[in-house]
């Protein structure tokens, strides 16, 4: 069954498994950032900022990436904008998941609870960082699971970006397929590729999730702060020597993890 | 109404002049004038709706007044308009105290206290030092590195009044800080602001815990229809009330506790 020479195209493989890597790269990043403005803009209370970001969600939400990817490729091309099949390409993925990543942060900044916000105010934090420290990174945590299906849904979806010959592991498969006429090997092959992947991608996106569900601290800071108060009260706890509170020194050693 | 809080900066910590708000054609608060004297405890009580919290929560500008006048440490922050130039550096004065505890839920304990005066410019190291001392002042060293939701309704508050002292205000505000919590959690918030009194801390409070007002608050106001009907001594208001507005409230409020009893 298995026929094609495949020592002979594992350099096109693995060209075309980086550029599908630098695709979802790109586009992912690309489209977390105009997707987070896009979101703070439906969440302005200016309409004039309001108007175009719902515009926009509305517009990309209800056409699909093919018609995208075509009009950024051949569309812009025709009138004298012409892109590069990796420009077009990420440009497309940029546009087309910025509105799906928009409508997920705008639900996830909306669900952190207006006390929050309050108390933030109430403790004369300015509002740059209530919006940082206090309503961004709860938010986040409500975003991270669609955000998380989005990243892998746009790495299948580079595929697609084989119509313009974007140099992705499909078009590499398209190749191989018309210069050995084995179909269903090499899609076979690639698919697997595919799987591999995405399914450890989603798997560690998943255990990322519950980490922070966990709430691990990952910045740099926060984990600063906690040894430096952990050793102030260990200290305190030891110069006391109180036996009572031997319980509370050994639950201090390590952050306690959410049920 | 500048004469007001001239005459008294020495001794007020907070001044309320003529101060009216309205919600949707509603007078939430009408034409209520008020003084907080330094190292004092003044108890806000009367029927939910009356206004109190809608008073309590103008004094920091959560909530902005139509009219009157508000001085902070004799300085007016609020004349018939917003005068404060700083509301953040207000507000850092003015600590305040959630029924609801308001705790952020992506912090450990000692990190909700330490990120106010971080944010204010206080540095790392005293941060940290001034959080794990309000800890301990609120008994909850052993609770430093749980997260909100690990923890009692009356451990969050208890965190919540350290994460209000952590910017040394001036006065603390306190929105019904009990009326979420079971009896022991109560005894054991209700504990510590018996502490702070002791420690000359200015305090506001709405509360329905008459009994704490009667034996800790240094002045009683009792507030109903967004006017204050009385106010004085604890022992007078709550034990000898001159206006029947206010007996009538008292009858019906241990009459319902008995009743729950």
């Amino acid at each position: 069954m298995f026929q094609v020479p495949w020592s002979e195209y594992s350099v096109d493989l693995w060209e075309g498994l980086l550029k599908t890597l630098s695709y979802t790269a790109v586009g992912f990043v690309g489209a977390a950032l105009l997707g987070l403005a896009v979101a703070l803009m439906r969440l302005s209370p200016a309409r004039p900022l309001r108007i175009p970001a719902v515009l926009y969600t509305e517009v990309f939400k209800n056409v699909p990436l093919l018609a995208v990817i075509f009009l950024t490729y051949f569309g812009l091309g025709s009138i004298g904008l012409k892109l590069d099949a990796f420009q077009a390409g990420t440009l497309s993925l940029v546009i087309f998941y910025a509105a799906y990543l928009s409508e997920i942060f705008r639900s996830a900044i909306n669900g952190v609870h207006g006390g929050q916000q309050e108390a933030a105010e109430a403790l004369g934090m300015r509002r740059i960082s209530t919006f940082g420290k206090v309503v961004f990174p709860q938010a986040l945590r409500l975003a991270l699971p669609g955000t998380n299906t989005m990243l892998v849904d746009l790495l299948k979806s580079t595929s697609l970006l084989v119509t313009i010959s974007a140099a992705e592991l499909m078009s590499q498969g398209r190749l191989i397929t018309s210069a050995t006429f084995r179909a269903l090997e090499v899609y076979l092959v690639i698919a697997a590729v595919y799987f591999v992947l995405c399914y450890p991608l989603s798997q560690g996106l998943l255990w990322f999730e519950r980490r922070i569900q966990a709430g691990t601290p990952l910045s740099v800071g926060r984990r600063r702060r906690l040894r430096a108060a952990k050793a102030l009260l260990d200290r305190k706890m030891s110069a006391q020597e109180m036996s009572t509170q031997e319980m509370s020194a050994q639950e201090i050693t390590t952050p306690e993890v959410r049920a | 109404m500048t004469e007001v809080t001239e005459n008294r900066t020495a001794t007020d910590v907070l001044t309320i002049a003529g101060l009216s708000k309205s919600f949707g054609g509603r007078l939430v608060l009408d034409d209520v004038s008020l003084s907080v004297h330094r190292s004092t405890i003044t108890a806000i009580i009367g029927q939910s709706g009356g206004g109190k919290t809608t008073l309590l929560r103008c004094l920091n500008l959560l909530e902005r007044p139509d009219r009157g006048l508000i001085a902070v440490d004799g300085e007016p922050i609020f004349d018939r308009r917003v005068v404060c130039r700083d509301l953040p550096e207000l507000r850092r004065s003015v600590g305040m105290v959630f029924q609801r505890f308001n705790l952020f839920p992506h912090l450990t304990a000692v990190e909700n206290v330490i990120l106010a005066p971080l944010d204010a410019g206080v540095p790392e190291r005293e941060a940290v030092e001034r959080a794990v001392g309000l800890l301990r002042r609120v008994r909850l060293t052993h609770r430093a590195t749980a997260y909100p939701e690990q923890m009692s309704g009356g451990e969050q508050q208890r965190v919540a009044i350290a994460r209000a002292l952590a910017l040394r205000p001036s006065v603390l505000l306190f929105d019904e800080p009990t009326s979420s919590l079971d009896p022991e959690s109560t005894g054991e918030v209700l504990r510590v602001m018996r502490e702070l009194a002791g420690d000359g801390m200015t305090m506001v409070l709405v509360t329905h815990e008459l009994s704490f007002a009667r034996d800790v608050a240094d002045r009683v106001v009792f507030v109903d229809g967004g006017r204050i009907v009385e106010e004085g001594e604890p022992g007078q208001v709550l034990g000898n009330p001159r206006e029947p507005r206010t007996r009538e409230f008292l009858t019906h409020f241990s009459q319902s506790h008995q009743s729950k009893e």
